[in-house]
C-alpha cells in the first residue's frame, strides 16, 4: 500500500513536471508543424534554460501576419536594424531605469571597477541551432575588433589609458572583462549600445559574432580567402549569416526592391504565458528611392507600422486619410534637442570672430534674438516645443529650469548683451567688432528641406534685427559635412539627437572629436589627445576632465552626478544654440497592430523602437 | 570573276556591300568614342567633393548614426579609395573586356548583377514610350498639316505645347496624386501592395500593365508634343512642294497624294531626330522611374551619383552612352533604309 501511495505521488510529480515542461511553452504554428515533421527540435529544446522574458505593452498576442515597411536602399539598414535591438545587456524602455539584462542574464563589477563578469543565458541558440557561448564573443574581439584589417582601433570603450580590456573565459557561459582601470563605459556604450551581432549595418560595431559560421571565411582560419570574403559574410545583409535576432533576413541581394525577414525559431524570448516570440512571421521592408513615395505609400495604409522616413510636413495627410485605410497615428517625440541647431564655432581660424564667438554673453544674445514661437508655427505645424538646446525630460540628466535657459524671446535684453561686449551699433543699425572692424557672420547648412531652411531664414533675419550682419549659405550635405568637420564653418547647423544620454557619444556636450562643431579644432585636439588640432582654452579642457572621470566611474550615481554637471555647464554656456525640439515622429500604425504604446520617446542611441521590443508586436486578426 | 562583276553590276546589291562596310566602320568608330567617354564619365563621377565614404559617413549621420575618422578611415582604404586615380580607373576598366563592369561600393557586389535586372525595365519602358510617341504623333502631325488652323489643329497644337512645356517628374507626380488621392488606387512601382506577393497569373499581369501605361505615357508625352511639331511642319512644306502638286496634277486622290508622296517624305526627319529622341528617353525614364518607383536603372542611377558609388553611377552612364551608341546607328540605318537618296561615306 505505501509502496502503492510512493508511486503514486512520485508518478503524479513527474506527470505534473512532463506536464508542466510541454506546457510551459508554446510556438507558432508554423514551428510546431516543423517539430511535427521532425525538422525542428521541440520549443523547450530550442529555448534557453532561463528565456528572457518580454513584459507586454497591451497584452498576450496572437501569432501570425506579416509587417509591412518601407525603407531607402541598403544604407537605410536602421529600417531593419532598430526592429532587431539584441545586445548583451538592453537599454530599458524607460530611460530614467538602469541597464536591463540581454543576452547576458547577469553581470557583475568586481576588483573596484576593473572586472566585470558577465553570464550568459544558458542553452541560448544561433538562429542555425548552434550554441552561443563566450567563444562568440572572443571571436569577436580577437578576431574582428583586434584584427586591423577590419577594425582600424578597437572601440574606444575597451580601450583604456591606450591599454585594450582583456577578457577571461570561465566557461562556455561566463567571461570576465579586464580593464586596466574603472570602465564607466563598459555597461552603456559597450554592451547596450555597441553590444549587438558584429557589424550592424555601416556602424562596424559589436560585442560578438558567429564563430562557427564565420571561421571557415575569416583569413586567419582559412588562407584561401581574403577579408572582402569576410565582410561580405559578416554583413547584415548576408542572408546565409546566423543571428540571435527574432527575425533574418531571408531575402535580399543586389538589385533587389524588397527586403524580407522571417522569424527565427531558436529566438530566446517568451511572454508572460510562455509564448515563444516573436509573435509576427515575417516583416517586409519595400524599397523607395525617393522619400516622398515612401510617404505617399503611408498615406495609403501601405505600412503596419513605421515612423523613419515619415515626413511631419505630411501629417494633415495623414489625419485626412487614416479612417479610410485604417491606421492610427501617434506622434512621439523625438529625443532631439533642437531640429534645428546653430554651432558658433570657436575655434574658427579668424581671430576677431572667435574672440567674439567664445564670449558666453555674445551666445547668450544671439539665442535671446529668437522669436522660437514663430518660428514652431512656420516650420513644424506647432508640433514641436520651443526650447533650449539642453536634455529631454526624460533623460536622467534632465534638471527643470535647463531648457528654457536664455529660450525666451527677448530681443532688448539680446541688445543690451551685445552692446556690453562692445559690439557697437553704426548708423546703418548693424554692429561692428570691437575694434572698429565690418562684423559679418555666415550660417551654413546643407540642402535641408523646406520647413528647416524657412526655420534658417527666421533666425537669420533676427539676428540681422539685433544688428549682427548675418547671412545663410546652403550645400549638399558631402560638402557641407567635409567642410564643417574640418573647421572651415563659422556658423553650423545640423539636427542633433542623443538627448537622452548625451554621454554615450557626447559630441553636442563638448569639443570631443570633429564632429562637434561648436570647436572641430578643439574635438580633433581631445579626441587625437594633443596631437593634431588646436588646444583649447581652460573652460572646454575642465569639461574634458570631467569626462574623462566619468568614463573611469563605475558606480552610476556618481556617474549621474558627473553628467548633470557637464549637461549643466553646456546649458549655462549656451554652447550650442537650439530653437524647437522635440519634434514628433509622425507614428503610423495599423488598427490591428497591438503592443505599441501611444507615446515614446525616441533616440537612435536607444534604436528606437528596439527598446519596445517589436518582437512582441503583433497583429489582433 | 565574272560573278563578282555581275553582282557589282547590280546597283542594290552594291549598296549592300556598302552598308555592311558603313556599319562595321561606325562600330569600330564607337571603340575610340567608348574610351574616351569612359574617362570622361571617371572624371565626372569623380568631380563632387569627398568620395563615397565621405558621403557614406554623412548619410549615416544624418539619419542619426555616427562613424568615427578610424573607422573612415578604414573603409577607404578597404574600396582602395586611397589609391591614386589613375590606379582606380584601371582597375575599373580592365574588367570591361570580360564584361566585368566594376563592383559596387554601397551594395556590395558587382555592378552587372545590379543592373542587369533593372536594364530589361529601362529598355522596356523607353521603348514602349517610343513607340507610343510614334503611333501618337504622326497621325495627329497628320491631321494637324492637313487641317491647318482648323478647330482640332489648334486643340491639338495647345495640347502638344502643354505637354512640352510641363516636365515629367511633375507629370509624374500630379499622376501619383491624382491616382492615391482621387482613382484611390496604387500609382507606385510595378505591382499593387497585394499583387507583390501573389503567384503569377491573368490578374496580376494586368495588374502589371496597369502600373505600366502611365510611366510610359508620361515619358512619352514630352517627345509626342515635339514630333507633332515636326510631323505638322515637315508635311507643310512638302504640301506646298511641286510634285505634289504634280501629283494632284495629275488627278491621284488626296488621299494617294498624302500618303503615299507627303508622308512618305516628311516623315524622314522624324526618323534622324529618333537618334535624338533615344537620349531623352533614358534621362526620362530615370526621373519617372524614381518618382513613380519604377524599378528602372533610374533610381539606383541617382543614388549611386549621390552616394559617389563611382564605379556604379560610371558603369550606368556608360552603358547609357552604349545604348545611345547603338540607337543613333540604328536610327541612321533606318534612314538609309528608309530614302535612297541615302549615300554612305
Amino acid at each position: 500500500m505505501k509502496k502503492c501511495i510512493l508511486i503514486l505521488t512520485l508518478s503524479v510529480i513527474l506527470l505534473t513536471g512532463i506536464s508542466f515542461a510541454a506546457l510551459g511553452y508554446q510556438e507558432a504554428p508554423q514551428l510546431a508543424e516543423l517539430v511535427q515533421a521532425g525538422k525542428l527540435p521541440p520549443v523547450e529544446e530550442r529555448l534557453p534554460e532561463e528565456p528572457l522574458m518580454v513584459k507586454p505593452i497591451e497584452g498576450i498576442g496572437k501569432y501570425g501576419g506579416t509587417w509591412h515597411r518601407g525603407f531607402t536602399g541598403i544604407k537605410d539598414y536602421h529600417a531593419f536594424g532598430r526592429q532587431v535591438y539584441d545586445p548583451m545587456l538592453r537599454w530599458p524602455r524607460d530611460p530614467k531605469d538602469p541597464v536591463q539584462p540581454g543576452l547576458a542574464k547577469e553581470w557583475e563589477w568586481s576588483d573596484e571597477g576593473k572586472t566585470l563578469t558577465l553570464h550568459l543565458r544558458k542553452g541560448l541558440k544561433w538562429s542555425d541551432g548552434h550554441p552561443f557561448t563566450t567563444a562568440d564573443i572572443t571571436f569577436w574581439w580577437n578576431d574582428i575588433e583586434l584584427d586591423t584589417n577590419i577594425t582600424a582601433a578597437p572601440h574606444t570603450e575597451w580601450v583604456i589609458d591606450g591599454k585594450p580590456m582583456e577578457l577571461e573565459v570561465v566557461d562556455d557561459y561566463t567571461i570576465k572583462l579586464k580593464f586596466s582601470k574603472p570602465n564607466g563605459l563598459a555597461e552603456t556604450v559597450g554592451l547596450a549600445f555597441h553590444g549587438n551581432q558584429w557589424p550592424l549595418g555601416f556602424e562596424r560595431f559589436g560585442f560578438f559574432a558567429p564563430r562557427h559560421y564565420l571561421e571557415q571565411y575569416h583569413p586567419k582560419y582559412n588562407p584561401e580567402v581574403d577579408y572582402t570574403v569576410f565582410e561580405d559574410k559578416a554583413f547584415d545583409y548576408n542572408t546565409e549569416r546566423p543571428v540571435m535576432t527574432a527575425w533574418k533576413i531571408s531575402e535580399w541581394g543586389p538589385g533587389a526592391t524588397r527586403l524580407v525577414a522571417e522569424r527565427n525559431p531558436y529566438y530566446w524570448k517568451v511572454d508572460p504565458e510562455g509564448n515563444q516570440l516573436p509573435y509576427i512571421d515575417e516583416l517586409v521592408l519595400t524599397l523607395f528611392e525617393e522619400a516622398e513615395a515612401l510617404n505617399l505609400r503611408a498615406i495609403e495604409g501601405g505600412y503596419d507600422m513605421q515612423f523613419r522616413r515619415i515626413s511631419l510636413s505630411n501629417y494633415p495627410a495623414f489625419q485626412q486619410n487614416k479612417d479610410r485605410y485604417g491606421y492610427r497615428i501617434f506622434l512621439w517625440p523625438d529625443a532631439v534637442p533642437s531640429k534645428l541647431c546653430y554651432f558658433f564655432n570657436q575655434s574658427i581660424e579668424d581671430d576677431g570672430l572667435r574672440n567674439i564667438f567664445q564670449n558666453p554673453k555674445f551666445r547668450q544674445a544671439m539665442s535671446l534674438a529668437i522669436d522660437r514661437e514663430v518660428i514652431n508655427e512656420v516650420s513644424y505645424l506647432g508640433l514641436g516645443i520651443p526650447r533650449a538646446f539642453t536634455v529631454v525630460p526624460d533623460s536622467p540628466y534632465f534638471e527643470p529650469d535647463l531648457d528654457q535657459l536664455y529660450a525666451q524671446y527677448d530681443p532688448a535684453l539680446a541688445n543690451q548683451l551685445l552692446d556690453e561686449i562692445g559690439l557697437k551699433k553704426g548708423t546703418d543699425g548693424f554692429r561692428t567688432q570691437p575694434d572698429g572692424s565690418r562684423l559679418e557672420i555666415i550660417v551654413e547648412g546643407m540642402d535641408w528641406d523646406k520647413a528647416t531652411l524657412d526655420e534658417m531664414e527666421l533666425v537669420v533675419a533676427a539676428w540681422n534685427d539685433v544688428g549682427v550682419r548675418t547671412s545663410m549659405r546652403t550645400m549638399s550635405r558631402e560638402i557641407y559635412w567635409t567642410r564643417a568637420c574640418s573647421n572651415e564653418v563659422q556658423i553650423a547647423t545640423w539636427t542633433e539627437s542623443r538627448a537622452i544620454d548625451p554621454m554615450t557619444d557626447p559630441i553636442w556636450v563638448f569639443p570631443f572629436d570633429e564632429r562637434s562643431w561648436m570647436a572641430p579644432a578643439y574635438g580633433t585636439w581631445y579626441k587625437s589627445e594633443g596631437s593634431l588640432g588646436k588646444e583649447p582654452p581652460t573652460y572646454f579642457k575642465e569639461m574634458m576632465a570631467l569626462y574623462d572621470q566619468y568614463k573611469v566611474t563605475v558606480d552610476s550615481e556618481k556617474q549621474k552626478e558627473i553628467a548633470k554637471k557637464l549637461v549643466r555647464t553646456h546649458a549655462e554656456n549656451v554652447f550650442v544654440i537650439g530653437t524647437v525640439g522635440m519634434t514628433p515622429n509622425v507614428v503610423v500604425v495599423k488598427n490591428d497592430f497591438r503592443n505599441v504604446p501611444d507615446t515614446f520617446t525616441t533616440d537612435w542611441i536607444y534604436m528606437a523602437p528596439g527598446t519596445l521590443d517589436p518582437c512582441h508586436f503583433y497583429f489582433d486578426r | 570573276m565574272p560573278g563578282i562583276d555581275f553582282d557589282r553590276s547590280t546597283p542594290g546589291n552594291y549598296k549592300r556591300y556598302d552598308m555592311i562596310a558603313y556599319i562595321i566602320k561606325r562600330f569600330l568608330g564607337m571603340i575610340p568614342t567608348f574610351i574616351i567617354i569612359s574617362i570622361i564619365t571617371f572624371v565626372i563621377v569623380q568631380l563632387p567633393p569627398g568620395d563615397f565614404v565621405t558621403s557614406a559617413q554623412a548619410e549615416i549621420a544624418a539619419s542619426g548614426g555616427g562613424m568615427d575618422s578610424s573607422t573612415v578611415e578604414a573603409m577607404r582604404v578597404r574600396y582602395g579609395l586611397d589609391r591614386p586615380i589613375l590606379v582606380q580607373y584601371w582597375k575599373w576598366v580592365s574588367g570591361f573586356p570580360r564584361g566585368d563592369f566594376g563592383y559596387s561600393l554601397e551594395w556590395n557586389a558587382p555592378v552587372w548583377d545590379i543592373i542587369a535586372g533593372r536594364l530589361g525595365w529601362t529598355i522596356l519602358l523607353s521603348g514602349l514610350a517610343l513607340v507610343f510617341m510614334w503611333v501618337v504623333s504622326i497621325p495627329i502631325g497628320i491631321y494637324s498639316a492637313r487641317h491647318k488652323y482648323s478647330l482640332g489643329d489648334n486643340v491639338f497644337s495647345f495640347l502638344g505645347f502643354l505637354g512640352l512645356s510641363v516636365p515629367d517628374f511633375m507629370l509624374s507626380l500630379m499622376w501619383l496624386v491624382f491616382a492615391t488621392m482621387v482613382l484611390r488606387i496604387s500609382a507606385s512601382g510595378l505591382h499593387s501592395p497585394q499583387m507583390v506577393d501573389a503567384p503569377w497569373s491573368l490578374t496580376k499581369f494586368l495588374d502589371l500593365l496597369n502600373h505600366l501605361w502611365p510611366p510610359v505615357v508620361i515619358m512619352g508625352i514630352v517627345g509626342t508634343a515635339e514630333l507633332i511639331r515636326i510631323m505638322r511642319g515637315n508635311l507643310l512644306d512638302i504640301l506646298n512642294q511641286q510634285y505634289v502638286t504634280t501629283a494632284r496634277a495629275k488627278g491621284l486622290e488626296e488621299k494617294v497624294v498624302v500618303q503615299k508622296y507627303a508622308v512618305r517624305m516628311a516623315i524622314n526627319p522624324l526618323i534622324s531626330v529618333l537618334g535624338m529622341q533615344i537620349p531623352k528617353m533614358i534621362s526620362s525614364s530615370i526621373i519617372v522611374g524614381l518618382v513613380l518607383s519604377v524599378p528602372t536603372v533610374g533610381p539606383i542611377f541617382l543614388r549611386a551619383l549621390i552616394t559617389q558609388d563611382m564605379y556604379l553611377a560610371g558603369a550606368i552612364l556608360l552603358l547609357m552612352t552604349v545604348m545611345l551608341l547603338i540607337g543613333n546607328l540604328l536610327a541612321d540605318i533606318a534612314l538609309a533604309w528608309v530614302d535612297p537618296r541615302i549615300r554612305y561615306e
